[in-house]
């Protein structure tokens, strides 16, 4: 067991932390539109420095670095408060997801782009009928040919506005059982049968979307891990964006402390025992969910990355829970952060696996009781 | 970075765990606990001496964690912890003595030790020792009278450090008494069948299952961290153990807690064994610092 850096590492860290210096862009803009650029733009600058795809391997792009590499990246990038990247689902979820069952057309073709950001990813799984029961889902695909006729829809579509490929799963066999009938499919957004419709959230902006598709076309060869597979290829997508994405999220809700922290001090409540209180019990969760995401830097990543983002759901909505009381009675008006931060968490444990059904996961699969 | 204990740690938690399943199994726990005067026997202190427990935090604080967390997981009465805590504040033990540690009055297994030391590792003489009645029937309770005062002479040594590490050591002892508990409600709710399906089935059951688990392995991690830095990074020690015991601490006794519930009736019964880690958690949640301490100084730390 140690728990330091290795010489190595520490290196690694060095060269971070001193590139981010040189290179931090500042602030992020407000306007929605300016935000992608200005993510963009990080993203190419990190890519032409080979760390865009960290843990990817060299012969695609990537810098094939550790997963402790991977994760000292991500507390740099938090410790300096730089920017997210653009094409954020494309580099945690659509990437891994093509390295692992994709052919070696499909990663030479789809890999670089995603790490330059000239295309981005979104992901279409969900549908207005199928939610955590997703192998349920109801969008046709249909072959005519070498290629696929897609119908159907799909909600909850991040960056669909934004999106060259979509990481679609539709059902290509309804005679087969249900987990079996499933097709993976890059789905291309630039065509007519694609229709995308901003979907308004409780905080009035409009970070998801709905995706009307009627008559798409995708051809044979943007199968992901083949006909009728597309269940296991849907669940490392599934895997990657908890354990992946846990990790980076757990080290925002460290920033997010420490901004409670100032915000608690100048309220003036400092010496209140109750505040100081709730502010260590969040502060020794958020200890215990780095913890929890060094021990679970495993590849693949597996069923006990559930427990990971259903805590991180926990411990954020917390947090902006106790913002709101520091706040007291400015928590009336909607202006600044803290607001908004509160509304948005409440999405957190629902998007990417609701709680209860990540318990199901951790219940069944790492406990073995018996299926609900 | 990484959690993976070396081949000599592994073989100390594995002869742990196999030493005190063979010696400690539930009917010896009861027997020790309900029916036995000193609550341990010379023959089962002797064996501990053996295998050189008493003195494991020489070896470093990563491994006394291991074996505390087994001590928790098998619920072993037995005054080595007490000797182990007695021993970190800088208490002056010859071989196979046994210490104790009076806090506030109260001290855990102080009628069977040789020296008594007080939470600022001053040695305690000449006080009368009397039993009380535990909550935690598993080890013997007494309250230290020094009245009047009776001369404390201040021991050698670095006391905040033996402070956190007996602390941590009461933690990991809380993560063994939690997971044995989760594993008795896993096994409970896989077997026991009502409405025609195991209760295990029903989500109300299961996700409380499923929370003992996320709660089990975050109290490892957090004790894990502290046992590391106490050991390897000391800036960093005081936050983690307090951490440690606020998290594992809680661990402890919530995860019985909800195990109780899963058991339903049965669990609420004296021949069950399940009421033995419910006790043993709550009382460690109330030794060496409580809850909202650990908080409030974690708060501080951090810059609060």
């Amino acid at each position: 067991m140690d728990l330091s850096l290795s010489p190595a590492e520490r290196e690694f860290r060095d060269a971070v932390r001193g590139w981010i210096e040189a290179h931090h862009p500042g602030r992020e803009p407000d306007s929605e539109e300016q935000l992608f650029e200005f993510r963009r733009a990080w993203q190419r600058a990190l890519n032409e420095r080979g760390w865009a795809g960290l843990s990817w391997p060299t012969e695609y792009g990537g810098a094939g670095a550790t997963l402790v590499e991977q994760a000292i990246f991500y507390e740099e990038v938090a410790r300096a408060g730089a920017p997210s990247m653009a094409n954020v689902l494309g580099l945690a979820m659509g990437g891994p997801t093509v390295i692992a069952h994709g052919t070696e057309e499909q990663k030479q073709r789809f890999l670089p782009p995603i790490l330059s950001a000239d295309e981005i990813w979104c992901q279409g799984f969900s549908e207005p009928e199928s939610g955590s029961d997703l192998a349920s889902l109801k969008t046709r695909a249909v072959r005519n040919g070498a290629e696929w006729v897609v119908t159907g829809q799909k909600v909850w579509t991040t960056y669909a506005h934004q999106a060259k490929w979509c990481m679609l799963v539709a059902r290509t066999d309804p005679g087969a059982p249900r987990h079996r009938g499933l097709t993976y499919f890059l789905m291309d957004m630039e065509q007519d049968g694609v229709d995308v419709r901003p979907l308004v959230q409780i905080t009035g902006e409009a970070e998801f979307n709905e995706l009307f598709i009627e008559e798409a076309r995708i051809p044979d060869e943007n199968i992901v891990g083949g006909e009728g597979n597309g269940w296991p290829v849907a669940i490392t997508t599934l895997m990657h964006e908890r354990a992946g994405l846990a990790f980076a999220l757990q080290v925002r809700v460290h920033v997010a402390l420490r901004e409670l922290r100032d915000d608690i001090r100048s309220a003036g409540l400092s010496d209140d025992r109750l505040i100081r209180q709730r502010f260590g019990q969040l502060y020794a969760e958020a200890q215990v969910l780095r913890l929890g995401a060094y021990r679970g830097l495993t590849r693949p990543p597996g069923p006990e990355g559930s427990l990971g983002k259903w805590h991180w759901a926990e411990v954020n909505q917390g947090v902006t829970e106790l913002a709101m009381d520091v706040a007291g009675r400015r928590a009336l008006l909607a202006d600044g952060a803290w607001p908004y931060r509160f509304l948005r968490a409440r999405a957190n444990s629902i998007e990417g696996g609701t709680t209860e059904i990540l318990k199901n996961i951790v219940a069944e699969r790492v406990l073995g009781l018996p299926r609900a | 970075m990484n959690f993976d204990l070396s081949e000599d740690q592994r073989t100390i938690r594995s002869t742990a765990r196999e030493f005190l399943a063979a010696r400690y199994p539930p009917a010896e726990v009861r027997r020790l606990a309900l029916e036995d005067e000193r609550g341990f026997t010379d023959a089962q202190w002797s064996e501990m001496v053996e295998l050189g427990w008493p003195e494991i935090a020489e070896l470093g604080t990563v491994e006394m964690v291991l074996v505390a967390e087994e001590l928790g997981y098998a619920l072993a009465p037995t005054p080595l912890q007490s000797t182990w805590a007695a021993a970190l504040l800088g208490a002056p033990l010859w071989e196979a003595q046994r210490g104790a540690v009076v806090v506030d009055g109260l001290a855990f297994d102080a009628g069977s030790a040789d020296v008594l030391v007080d939470w600022d590792g001053a040695v305690v003489t000449g006080a009368s020792v009397e039993p009380v009645r535990a909550l935690d029937p598993t080890r013997r309770l007494f309250r230290v009278i020094s009245d009047p005062p009776t001369p404390r002479s201040p021991v050698e040594g670095d006391v905040e450090r033996g402070r956190l590490r007996a602390t941590v050591m009461n933690a990991a002892e809380s993560v063994g008494v939690a997971e044995r508990a989760m594993e008795m409600a896993v096994a409970y709710a896989k077997e026991r069948k009502q409405f025609g399906r195991p209760i295990g089935a029903y989500q109300a059951v299961s996700h409380m299952c499923a929370q003992m688990l996320l709660e089990v392995e975050g109290a490892r991690s957090a004790v894990l961290w502290a046992a590391w830095a106490l050991d390897h990074e000391p800036e960093t020690a005081e936050v983690a153990t307090a951490v440690a015991k606020a998290y594992a601490g809680d661990a402890g006794r919530r995860v019985p807690r909800a195990a109780l519930q899963v058991h339903g009736g049965i669990g609420f019964t004296w021949e069950h064994d399940l009421h033995l880690f419910l006790k043993r958690g709550e009382a460690n949640a109330h030794t060496f610092g409580e809850g909202p301490e650990h908080r409030e100084r974690i708060a501080e730390l951090a810059g609060l």
